[in-house]
Order: structure tokens, then C-alpha cells, then sequence
């Protein structure tokens, strides 16, 4: 891995430029139009080209630093990435403001503020879980605004489907518990399907908050699995001029 | 202002290797940021892993934010569908919203659960919740209608999906080895989900610690599909 091609404080001018690199964006990209593309309905993943494999790297990463480094926007003063996932739940400060990983607001850009937590330093001056959000790397909002007032998301698209909103004498089951199988969990968004590697993701669905907590029973995996990411883009976010968490050797 | 290549170019970095690692950005092994929960576990809940996947029971997304002195929460599941889809409401799957207002936050506090009924009409639909913080027995009505007690407010629905992100351009690049990915495409715009929303006073969840803990549960009646 080379030496980082430009200074830190270089890196944060970048970031104080969010036009600029938007353009860039653009300009990377195959037509640089910026037009709007109507996507397709959704494939199933399987059906995506394979990953590519990784270049192999000299360097070495080391990712602890990444889970244990204060992360800004938690409560208490030593929250950290491990802090915010483990156990994997939404924790939300009704006493501050909502932005994720305070909670989590619909409107919240989740996968760049996610990705800024996995991949960053913290401790360097311009740097922080805004830092992607704030380019933004992905698209800022949704398609449709939300609503401040009960329900809160917005109605659906086209003329769907839908039930009629009316009726009685609705037929429910009163089964206990114990007579349905577990299928999925979720607390935080995409912790289990970017830091879960496929062998665990149905025992990790499975598993409890209390589960994740006994003996951070997870954290091995989580670690595992960003090894995997820097492995991968470790020496281009350090080329881009950015501080990454994990630590070299 | 002044430009993003002529402030870096000057510095050395030419916007090809910018290009370049922005790809690597990108280039994340398949999983990784590829949804919030969509899909998720695979060989349950998406089709390319399962020949029978279990929609309705597949969460997409769970949310819990505050304000004026009332708790929002959503889990939004059976998603992303396009336009067409029918509705996802099934009987055999039971929904928990967990609760933690006390320290450990990995013991729910209150767990909400909710289920789904057929009713007389052939587009009737109903839910039941139970465990509603401050309301006492379960709340019950049609879905696509605004159900309140003790002033929780509940809803299911179908709602145009809330996650965005350029999953096109995520698997474009993966593909094609060539960045594709942009903030103005959003793979989730203009399809659809179900959702439940809760809204609850303050007041009907008592004593909250340093924080709440929230998490979203789906089980399906007799074993997976």
C-alpha cells in the first residue's frame, strides 16, 4: 500500500466541497448525465454477478480500533461502534435529538453514516459519521418526502393492491408463542447483512439482543467480516486521503 | 468554489485514481450495505437462495425516533414490490416490535405483537396488537386504518418503501469493474412496502433508563416455509 497522496487536511478541504465531489461522482460514472434511471423491480441477490475476489494485499489490517473508537451521536461518553451494535437494537436517547445511530428517522442517510462508522477514524479533524453523508456517496433522501404527522411514510406508489379497511370479525390465530419459528430480527440497519457472513445468517437471525450480548458473542464474526472490506478498499480509501480506523502493519 | 479536480489535481491525485478509489469504494463484497435487512436472512427470505421465500415474514427495516414527547416506531416488511404486488398480509406470521426501556437493554420491556386476520370481504384485512404500552387487552381493527387506545396510535399499511440507495449501481460496479454508482439513482424508488407504525406517549412507557433498545422479530406459525 502506498502512502496516503495527500495530506489529511487536504481530505477534509474535500469533504467541505460536497458539489465537488458529487461531481466527481458523476463524472466516474459511465455517462455522467445525472438522469434519473427508473430501476427495474427488484432482483433477488442471488441473481447478481458474483463478487469479484478480492486483490490480494500486502498489508495487513488490523479492524479492533474500528469497533472500539468513540463514535459521535451515541449516548454516553464511551460509546463506540461495538457499544452501538452489540446488542444488535436501535438505541434511541429520547433526551437528544433523532439521527441515526441516535435512533433512527426514516430520512436518515443510514448506509453513508454506516459506512463512515466501519471505515474511518474518528479522532481526525473533518472526519466523522457524516463524512460520506455529507458528499453524499448515495442518493441523500427518498424518493418521496415523509410526513411529519401520523403515519408518517409516505403513501404508496402507482394503484396497488390494497387491503379495503374495512371488515370485522377478523379471523386470528391465538397460538402461543411457542408454536412459531423464528425468521428474521433486526435492530441495527444493514449490521446483519454486511457484518454477518452467509454460514451464520440464519443462526444469527435466530439469536437474541441478550444472545448478542452474552460474551459478545458476534463480535468475532463482525470483526471477521470487515477484515474482509479492508482487505478490499482499505488501501483506496487511504489513497483518497482518508483515515481509516482499521490499523496497518 | 473552486473544483474538486483542480483542487486535487494540483495536489497530485489525478481524478482517475479518485475514480479508481471510489470504485474500491464500491467494490464490497455482495452483502455489505447492499440492503438495510431486505432479503435478509437469504436462504429464507430471497428467492435466489430459497424456492419458497418467506415474504411476508422477511423484515426490510425497523426505525425509532422521538419527538414532542412521543416515540415513533415502524418495521416495514414484504419489500421492496413493485406496483403489482399483492398484498402481504398472512395469518401465520407473528410480528414482535421489542421494547427495552430499562437497563439491560437486551430484555424487552415491552414486547408488541402483532397478528393478521382474514375477514368477511374478499379484500378484508385485520391486525391485532398486543402489548401496547398503556393499553390494557389488544387493539384491534382493520389495517389501512388509523387504530388509537390510551393515546397510542397504530397503523399498517402499504407505503411507498422508505430505505434509499443505489443498489443498481452498487452491482453495476460490482459487475463491470467500472464505478457506476451515483446519489441520484435509488434503487428502492418507486416500490412499495408494508409497514407497521406505532405512536406512543412518553407517558405509557414509564421510566426510560439512559436509553430505549428496539428491535424487530418475525416468526412464522409450524416452521419456516
Amino acid at each position: 500500500m502506498r502512502a496516503p497522496s495527500f495530506s489529511l487536511r487536504r481530505a477534509a478541504m474535500i469533504f467541505a466541497t460536497p458539489l465537488a465531489l458529487t461531481a466527481l461522482l458523476a463524472a466516474c460514472g459511465d455517462s455522467g448525465s445525472g438522469s434519473q434511471v427508473v430501476v427495474p423491480a427488484p432482483l433477488p441477490s442471488g441473481t447478481g454477478t458474483a463478487t469479484p475476489t478480492p486483490t490480494p494485499t500486502a498489508v495487513s489490517y488490523n479492524v479492533d480500533n474500528c469497533f472500539t473508537q468513540t463514535v459521535q451521536g451515541q449516548t454516553g461518553v464511551t460509546a463506540t461502534l461495538q457499544s452501538q451494535i452489540i446488542p444488535d437494537t436501535l438505541k434511541l436517547d429520547i433526551t437528544r435529538s433523532t439521527r441515526f445511530p441516535n435512533g433512527r428517522h426514516p430520512a436518515d442517510p443510514v448506509v453513508d453514516i454506516l459506512l463512515a462508522e466501519l471505515f474511518l477514524d474518528m479522532t481526525v479533524t473533518g472526519q466523522g459519521p457524516n463524512t460520506f453523508a455529507n458528499i453524499p456517496l448515495n442518493p441523500p433522501t427518498n424518493d418521496k418526502p415523509f410526513s411529519l404527522t401520523f403515519p408518517f411514510l409516505a403513501t404508496p406508489n402507482g394503484s396497488p393492491a390494497v387491503a379495503s379497511g374495512t371488515g370485522s370479525g377478523f379471523n386470528f390465530r391465538t397460538d402461543a408463542d411457542s408454536a412459531y419459528v423464528s425468521v428474521d430480527r433486526m435492530g441495527n440497519p444493514a449490521i446483519a447483512t454486511a457484518l454477518v457472513g452467509s454460514s451464520t445468517k440464519n443462526s444469527y437471525n435466530d439469536a437474541t439482543p441478550a444472545d448478542d450480548a452474552t460474551n459478545n458473542k458476534y463480535l468475532a464474526e463482525y470483526k471477521n467480516e470487515l477484515h474482509k472490506f479492508f482487505d478490499l478498499i482499505g488501501d483506496d480509501l487511504t489513497n483518497l486521503g482518508l483515515k481509516i480506523c482499521a490499523r496497518t502493519s | 468554489m473552486r473544483s474538486f479536480f483542480r483542487t486535487v489535481g494540483a495536489r497530485g491525485l489525478a481524478a482517475g485514481a479518485a475514480c479508481a478509489a471510489l470504485s474500491g469504494l464500491l467494490l464490497l463484497p455482495a452483502d455489505v450495505a447492499e440492503s438495510a435487512d431486505h432479503l435478509d436472512p437469504p436462504t429464507r427470505t430471497d428467492a435466489g437462495f430459497d424456492t419458497t421465500p418467506d415474504i411476508p415474514a422477511d423484515i426490510a427495516d425497523v426505525f425509532a425516533w422521538h419527538s414532542n414527547g412521543t416515540t415513533k416506531i415502524a418495521m416495514t416488511f414484504a419489500g421492496p414490490v413493485a406496483t403489482t404486488a399483492p398484498t402481504y398480509y398472512d395469518r401465520d406470521v407473528l410480528y414482535k416490535i421489542n421494547v427495552s426501556t430499562q437497563a439491560p437493554g437486551t430484555s424487552p420491556e415491552f414486547v408488541i405483537k402483532f397478528r393478521f386476520g382474514k375477514g368477511q370481504g374478499p379484500n378484508d384485512w385485520g391486525v391485532r396488537i398486543e402489548g401496547l404500552p398503556g393499553v390494557t387487552g389488544t387493539l384491534e381493527g382493520p389495517v389501512e386504518t388509523t387504530l388509537t387506545a390510551n393515546g397510542v396510535k397504530a397503523r399498517v399499511g402499504l407505503y411507498d418503501e422508505p430505505f434509499f440507495f443505489d443498489l443498481i449501481g452498487f452491482r453495476e460496479t460490482r459487475s463491470f469493474g467500472t464505478i457506476r454508482i451515483r446519489n441520484d439513482r435509488n434503487f428502492f424508488d418507486g416500490q412499495n412496502d408494508t409497514a407497521l407504525v406505532l405512536e406512543i406517549p412518553d407517558t405509557n412507557l414509564g421510566t426510560i433508563g439512559s436509553n430505549l433498545d428496539v428491535w424487530g422479530q418475525t416468526l412464522r406459525f409450524g416452521g419456516n416455509l
